[in-house]
């Protein structure tokens, strides 16, 4: 039984340092590694919408930081394309 | 990343653009980059609308970004409906029906495939394949665009500088 443990615990210990390596090859380093678990992972959603479904709405703030507007005021007689993303 | 805005450039007399701002992928105090250090795209994850107001006109400022530009709440509700952070693109159809959606960025945000859609939809734009440069002069070389940098801001997109 204790022998069963051990393998076990060397099986699991070898499974997590091969998901830590190719979780910093991905990020490109153990920090990055720990800045991808801990403030990436928690905010990445694949979502529910697919092709075909409505375009869901929301509230925007203009540039001039006062006014506001809707996504859906911007759909019209033409495709919209939506572009999301940050500055950094 | 920066082929959003050439993108726009050839077809906005076709479709409509519409950039939405969310909450930052690489603030200084959570997951900072060195590439963001590099080209000093360094803020702290803003707090307050007038802080993420603040980013998004000094990011349109700094690269002069054309597209129509929109900045999430601080509820973070177009984020949340649409799953967008980090980036993400979709392209809305005009019954309001989403006709393509793109995949979670970074791994999987492909402007090319918005290109495609829309190269389907009304035609592909044909640019021409950048004409080599032959050794030449300093002189000559520093005088040329891409050398001086000149046409790096007008490719640039929100989280264009980390990827």
């Amino acid at each position: 039984m204790k022998r069963l443990l051990k393998w076990i615990g060397g099986v699991l210990a070898v499974l997590a340092l091969v998901a830590f390596g190719v979780l910093c090859y991905m990020a490109g380093s153990p920090k990055d590694a720990y800045g991808m678990v801990r403030y990436a992972l928690p905010h990445m959603h694949s979502g529910t919408l697919k092709v075909g479904s409505d375009a869901p709405d929301a509230r925007l703030v203009a540039l001039d930081g006062v006014n506001h507007f809707h996504i859906r005021e911007r759909i019209g007689a033409r495709p919209l394309v939506l572009v999301f993303g940050s500055f950094t | 990343m920066g082929d959003i805005v050439e993108i726009y450039n050839d077809y906005k007399e076709k479709a409509d653009f519409l950039t939405v701002y969310v909450r930052e992928a690489h603030p200084t105090d959570e997951w900072q980059m060195k590439s963001n250090v590099k080209d000093d795209v360094c803020y702290a994850q803003p707090k307050t609308l007038e802080q993420r107001v603040a980013i998004a006109k000094d990011f349109t400022s700094r690269y002069k970004f054309p597209l129509p530009f929109g900045i999430d709440d601080m509820s973070n509700a177009a984020d949340s409906v649409y799953s967008a952070w980090p980036e993400r693109l979709y392209i809305i159809d005009e019954t309001g029906h989403l006709a393509y959606r793109g995949g979670m960025g970074p791994f999987h945000y492909k402007p090319a495939e918005v290109r495609d859609w829309l190269a389907a939809k009304y035609g592909a734009v044909k640019h021409e394949a950048p004409v080599a440069v032959a050794p030449a002069s300093s002189a000559t070389a520093s005088a040329s665009p891409s050398a001086t940098g000149a046409s790096a801001p007008s490719g640039q997109a929100p989280g264009g500088s980390t990827k």
